[in-house]
């Protein structure tokens, strides 16, 4: 590995940090879920490279598990939104505050 | 040596460029479609880092599936109108700007810094040859990590019955 692991590590927490600027800025319930895929996936290359950098095979099992969960979060939170957007035709987050007050 | 290094410079910038104008995009099918695009470069880092049967999962499971659902749901919603709608509160918009890229720049030097090797990188090749990567992780699902295996299968059962309940229309 001609790569250092440092510059794997840097492109993950990189990665992490675009996704959490996103969940934060963004006002589409969609695009904040969006951005939460990208940092699953921002966590999985950590994952990998703390793997290799260990030769711990265990790391794949994790990203495996990662993935499958962030499925059935797919699954359930588009049906959330889909349900959201029959009761109040709008997914903005702003105008979803029936529980904020 | 150097064309791993090009490969590397190439698919982690295609990653960050693409995730950036996730984030700038304001319509969601773009959103949606830059994100396949990072997906490849992590899918390119992931085989640079010897996991290439991860790297197909993450392929075919994200970009095949999660994200088609996505672009499904958007198209379900009819949502293209409401994402261009002007941005209502500045003040939590820089809160949210600073407060990530402080913590951002936290992580980053954090885990530059915790990121020596415990082994030495030119040790590393051989550790988990890649081809053998597929047999290590089934042999591993199955004995250590058996009982997560099936909690995760119970979980995605109960996902989907889950999502048909929530999405299912009222019938009053």
């Amino acid at each position: 590995m001609s790569v250092p692991p440092a510059a794997f590590l840097a492109a993950g927490t990189i990665l992490f940090v675009i996704g959490l600027v996103g969940a934060l800025l963004k006002r589409n319930a969609l695009s904040i879920f969006l951005s939460i895929e990208l940092m699953m996936n921002a966590v999985n290359l950590l994952f990998l490279t703390y793997g290799r950098m260990r030769g711990d095979p265990s790391s794949h099992v994790i990203v495996f598990f990662v993935i499958a969960i962030a499925a059935a979060e797919a699954a359930v939170g588009l049906a959330v939104f889909v349900a959201l957007f029959r009761s109040r035709q709008t997914i903005e987050v702003d105008r979803v505050n029936l529980l904020k007050w | 040596m150097t064309a791993e290094l090009l490969l590397f410079a190439f698919a982690a910038g295609l990653a960050i460029a693409f995730a950036l104008a996730m984030v700038v995009e304001k319509t969601p099918v773009r959103s949606v479609l830059s994100l396949v695009v990072t997906f490849f470069g992590i899918t390119v880092l992931a085989v640079m880092l010897a996991a290439p049967f991860i790297a197909a999962i993450i392929m075919i499971v994200y970009a095949g599936a999660i994200l088609v659902l996505f672009l499904f749901v958007i198209m379900l919603l009819n949502l293209n109108e409401e994402a261009r709608e002007k941005d209502s509160r500045p003040v939590q918009r820089v809160l949210g700007l600073v407060s990530a890229l402080a913590l951002g720049g936290l992580l980053l030097g954090l885990t530059l810094r915790a990121g020596k090797p415990p082994v030495e990188p030119s040790a590393l090749p051989g550790r988990i040859p890649a081809l053998d990567e597929i047999p290590l992780v089934g042999r591993l699902l199955f004995s250590d990590y058996l009982f997560a295996f099936e909690a995760v299968a119970v979980l995605l059962l109960a996902a989907a019955v889950g999502a048909l309940i929530l999405s299912r229309r009222r019938m009053d």
